[in-house]
């Protein structure tokens, strides 16, 4: 059993993402605003797997995500992406606090990449009217969102990194792990 | 001919790997086509555990006391002025269907709540959906065991209102935070802060006069409207339980 587990780790995990993003417990949250969950795992999975599988696990992620929300207008599929493509680029660090806060960092400005597609993409459906009522409370929402997927990143993502990677590691007879 | 068969073996059609990668793909378009209904389904037992009590928050109470006395108020004016055709609009309490939130973002991009009542139960899209204080949203989508509910302060949502005291319809949209804006298509019209906004008796989506909020600020009158925000008596982050109201308009 706990072998399974540990094989499907990935895929588990894949799964639980959404779980979260409907859960969305508010104990964990600021201004009524959640981190960006799908990043943490996006991240050491395009790290480990490359850009090519950083593009199709975003899309997926975007896809999935998208059906769980209710704008049909907007998608998250763009801002996914283009982190799958950008994380798989990224080394892991052998300085343990630097490698920490750089996952916050990345995590962070991912989360803001994300944000802003979306946030044009309200803008351009709104282009029409002219009072842009949506432009404070969505600049407060990117702000936040930004705040938290940084703060929680280097937590989640070194944990999933070593998982992903003592995975792998066993697969491959440990030759990821150095 | 050996040459020939091992290229053929190297064609992507003979990868497993591509075979799995688009039995995934084709999985996740279907979710996102059938709008997440197997997912949300799957969340729905596994949140189970952890659904809403019976009892709700001192908060609440209050949403309820002010929500009664202005409904009371409401229903006596229109006795007089719709006595003929009230009988038509009314709808016994069997048509509604009391649910749970079992998901909610009341924060973010995202401004949704889900119910752990779904087509099963008999909610159709466009069911209106009223928590203590008022009027929450419309159901947008349904699943087998639940339904989405676009809330009012959703970007996306528009609905049609009253102004009570001034006797005028106007529209409510939502705005991304917390206080939707009521858009008053007449720059003359006297809105003040405190006046009471309800349901539209005109709007083909609702039923009428379903307390929504209170003016909470008004904005310089643009062009040919003028803009307020909008309070709302009803407070998504904080209910619990809400009712469908699965009546005929």
């Amino acid at each position: 059993m706990n072998k399974f587990l540990k094989k499907r780790l990935s895929i588990i995990s894949f799964i639980l993402i959404p779980i979260i993003f409907l859960w969305h417990p508010n104990w964990l949250g600021f201004l009524g605003i959640q981190p960006y969950w799908p990043l943490f795992w996006l991240l050491p999975w395009s790290m480990i797997n490359g850009s090519i599988n950083g593009i199709i696990f975003g899309l997926f992620l975007g896809l999935i995500l998208d059906s769980v929300t209710l704008d049909s207008n907007f998608t998250q599929i763009p801002g996914l992406i283009f982190c799958g493509v950008w994380f798989g680029r990224i080394k892991p660090h052998s300085d343990f606090l630097v490698g920490h806060f750089r996952y916050g960092l990345i995590c962070a400005f991912g989360s803001f990449l994300c944000g802003t597609s979306f946030f044009f993409q309200i803008l351009f459906k709104n282009f029409s009217d002219i009072n842009f009522l949506v432009v404070i409370p969505s600049v407060q929402n990117i702000l936040a969102e930004v705040f938290l997927t940084g703060l929680f990143a280097p937590l989640i993502c070194s944990q999933l990194l070593r998982l992903f990677k003592s995975f792998i590691g066993e697969k491959h007879g440990n030759k990821f792990l150095y | 001919m050996l040459d020939i068969r091992r290229i053929s073996t190297n064609r992507w059609w003979h990868k497993k790997k591509t075979w799995r990668f688009l039995g995934i793909f084709f999985i996740l378009i279907f979710l996102r086509i059938s709008k997440g209904s197997l997912y949300k389904d799957f969340y729905f037992f596994i949140s189970k555990p952890f659904w809403p009590g019976q009892f709700q928050k001192e908060v609440i109470i209050n949403s309820i006391e002010k929500e009664s006395l202005i409904k009371i108020d409401l229903l006596k004016k229109d006795n007089i002025r719709l006595r003929e055709i009230l009988s038509l609009q009314q709808s016994s309490n069997n048509d509604n269907i009391s649910a749970a939130v079992i998901s909610r973002k009341t924060g973010s991009w995202w401004r949704q709540i889900i119910l752990n009542k779904g087509s099963k139960d008999g909610v159709e899209i466009g069911n209106t959906v009223v928590g203590p204080g008022g009027l929450l949203g419309r159901v947008q989508s349904t699943s087998f065991f639940t339904s989405s509910v676009r809330l009012l302060t959703s970007p996306e949502s528009k609905v049609g209102v009253w102004v009570d005291r001034f006797q005028i319809n106007g529209l409510l949209v939502g705005s991304g935070d917390d206080h939707p804006n009521l858009i008053i298509y007449s720059k003359d019209a006297d809105i003040k802060v405190g006046d009471f906004v309800s349901s539209s008796p005109a709007s083909t989506l609702l039923p009428s006069n379903i307390p929504i909020g209170i003016i909470k600020s008004i904005e310089e009158p643009f062009q040919t409207k003028k803009t307020a925000k909008v309070l709302l008596l009803a407070k998504p982050h904080a209910i619990d339980w809400v009712q469908i109201l699965n009546s005929k308009i």
